[in-house]
């Protein structure tokens, strides 16, 4: 009898539950996209052209549930993300980061590099030039095999499986395969590709995040440079002929983060069998069924020189942070990270780009921006309407967070960071 | 009857769950439940080429177990010291009560650049969450074994090495086996902590953390299910032996 009383309270005080928790969902779901947008940045001030909310986010990963839960009206990221929410029907690519303003500044920007640090680079010059020539002739291959790269990071990123965001599953293949002819896989540390990594120091400096060592040096370059690991890669690749570097005695670690942008590892590890044969240079992961290995033989020559930790953060920041206490010794990273640690009196330097473009900025589907100029206007019409647009970006100083901002001021609208 | 009874709750949440989904209608908010059991039910297969389910679930029960059992090595010893000597107290008590409130995930910058990315710092953030709700019942339960207990063995001519053995341990064996479960429990919560630093490519909580960069719900859904029915099997197992060897306790008050 007691025991009946017990489960009749239970089941009244669930479905009590249960009924609030549904009234909850269903109203902050109900009003499609626009409602919440506006409470979030009330406090935006009003120009003549308008404004636009920015909301931080940690990582791009939440981006599209964000999108689709109507809680903001767009976000900026690198792919697969951007990819992602185009094929999984939560959204549109509004515009993609070359066709950023102010006009011809982004078309070749820069997106990620490779940075070693100092000291790990004056006791093993050779092994980092052949890790760099590895890189470079990645790069190669990803440019003439496009389709195999999109497999291989799909099997890196998701073990080939689908991604399910709500109620659709999407192929990680077809979202990495789009995402590719995106991004330009370049080493080249043109004086174009540093006039634009020039622009980001800017930014970096206006945005408040850079004001030491890069922002008050006279001569930049060599604070941020060293080319000669890649200078020494390209004499490598042209005469075919490797330096076996001495066997590195400690475990050395290489920073990565879980984008497309850093194909050029994930082809080198997969396809270390190719790289073999044809340069003499291989990262052989020891565990050769891991979809994405954490551990990998430096092999030069057919010799093994080093066992390299490859480790995975969240955010480029987090990566510097490794080098930063010499936990990993070389690292793929985003432009704004590398020049934020560096700064900071971080000993890394940037030895040569990764890729350049590679962001897009995605807008709930049918909303009304289909290039740049129409999501100004949209921006303007919102703003005007008291519901300015909330855009998410990965974090403040992220590639995508400084393009978004100066894009938005060229066109003269006020930006205006979302508090919550 | 009452085990049958605390089944009751569980079920009904899952009903809810699945009704409430389809009330809602937006697998954002809350996925159905057609989503997440198909993960649950294929523990051995690989997800998102982090591994599967049961892989991640052995390396995270090893991190803990590991973490855990240094915890009880530093904290047991030290408890048992800090209850018996009074100037041990007064000396550790201070800091002890500084560092507890600090939540372990805030040692995680710190963990990353004294032990570096591996094992080591992961074992550390764990140990952090389990030490000090040992240490604290074991200083409990030691202070709170009966003074005439004690009389009677100085009185009976016990040495003190007698006396810690023979009636200090024992007798305040119940409360620390209550610190050893509360401190499992919060090793375990640990665990999603531990391993979001840089560096693992395994176990439940790199599990939930990647598939949150991926924005994938069901999975980040049923790992989160897993590491609740793992916590509640340690946990009968914990209380299975409070049962047996630790009665008496019940029969003394």
């Amino acid at each position: 009898m007691k025991t009946l009383k017990l489960t009749a309270i239970a089941i009244l005080a669930l479905a009590l539950v249960l009924v609030l928790f549904t009234a909850g969902c269903t109203q902050s779901a109900g009003p499609s996209g626009s409602t919440t947008a506006s409470t979030a940045s009330g406090s935006s001030g009003t120009s003549a052209n308008g404004s636009v909310g920015i909301l931080e986010t940690a990582g791009v990963g939440p981006m599209p549930s964000l999108l689709a839960t109507g809680q903001v009206d767009g976000y900026i990221a690198w792919q697969p993300v951007v990819e992602a929410g185009v094929e999984s029907d939560i959204g549109q690519v509004a515009v993609y980061s070359k066709d950023l303003p102010p006009a011809g500044e982004w078309s070749h920007h820069p997106q990620n590099v490779f940075v070693v640090r100092k000291d790990f680079y004056a006791q093993n010059p050779d092994f980092v030039n052949d890790f760099s020539a590895l890189n470079l002739a990645a790069t190669q291959y990803i440019n003439a095999h496009p389709q195999e790269t999109a497999t291989i990071d799909a099997d890196w990123l998701a073990g080939g499986q689908n991604f399910t965001y709500g109620n659709v599953s999407v192929s990680s293949v077809t979202v990495v395969n789009n995402s590719i002819p995106t991004i330009e896989f370049s080493n080249d540390p043109s004086d174009s590709w540093k006039a634009s990594t020039s622009n980001f120091v800017q930014s970096l400096v206006t945005l408040g995040t850079v004001k030491g060592f890069v922002a008050n040096s006279t001569d930049q370059d060599a604070v941020l440079y060293n080319f000669q690991p890649y200078t020494s890669a390209q004499a490598i690749l042209a005469s075919k002929n490797v330096t076996t570097p001495a066997p590195v005695q400690n475990t050395v670690g290489v920073g990565y983060l879980m984008a497309v942008d850093h194909s050029a590892l994930f082809v080198a590890v997969k396809d270390w069998q190719y790289f073999n044969d044809t340069y003499g240079i291989a990262l052989k992961p020891e565990d050769l069924t891991a979809a994405k290995p954490s551990v990998a033989d430096f092999i030069v020559n057919g010799q093994k020189v080093a066992t390299v930790n490859l480790v995975p953060a969240n955010a480029g920041p987090n990566l510097m942070q490794l080098a930063a206490t010499n936990s990993i010794q070389m690292s793929y990273v985003g432009v704004p990270p590398a020049i934020s640690a560096i700064d900071q009196g971080t000993p890394i330097t940037i030895a040569y780009p990764i890729d350049n473009l590679g962001t897009g900025l995605v807008v709930a589907n049918g909303a009304p921006a289909q290039d740049w100029q129409s999501f100004v206007a949209w921006a303007k019409e919102r703003s005007d309407a008291g519901k300015p647009l909330v855009i998410a970006a990965p974090g403040k100083g992220s590639i995508q967070d400084v393009m978004i901002r100066a894009a938005l001021q060229d066109s003269g609208i006020t930006v205006t960071s979302v508090k919550v | 009857m009452t085990r049958r009874l605390g089944l009751v709750l569980p079920i009904l949440l899952i009903i809810g769950w699945e009704v409430a989904a389809i009330i809602v209608n937006n697998p954002f908010f809350l996925p159905k439940l057609e989503t997440v059991i198909p993960v649950l039910l294929s523990p051995f297969s690989d997800i998102l080429g982090t591994g599967s389910l049961f892989d991640n679930a052995l390396v995270s029960i090893e991190r803990v177990v590991l973490g855990f059992a240094l915890a009880a090595a530093v904290a047991i010893p030290l408890g048992v010291g800090m209850g018996r000597f009074g100037v041990l107290n007064d000396f550790f008590d201070t800091t002890i009560e500084l560092l507890r409130p600090v939540p372990p995930l805030a040692w995680v910058p710190l963990a990353l650049a004294w032990f570096k990315i591996g094992i080591v710092s992961i074992v550390f953030v764990i140990f952090i969450g389990a030490v000090f709700p040992i240490l604290l019942n074991t200083v409990d339960g030691v202070r709170g074994v009966k003074n005439t207990w004690v009389e009677v063995s100085t009185t009976l001519g016990a040495s003190e090495r007698q006396i810690l053995t023979k009636v200090i341990l024992p007798g305040a064996a119940p409360t620390i086996w209550t610190g050893l479960r509360v401190g499992f429990g919060i090793a375990w919560m640990c665990v999603v902590a531990a391993e979001i630093l840089p560096g693992p490519t395994s176990g439940l909580g790199y599990l939930i953390m990647y598939s949150y960069n991926l924005g994938q719900i069901n999975v980040i859904i049923a790992g989160i299910i897993v590491i609740g029915l793992i916590g509640l099997i340690v946990d009968q197992g914990f209380r299975a032996v409070e049962k047996r060897w630790f009665g008496w306790r019940g029969l003394e008050r």
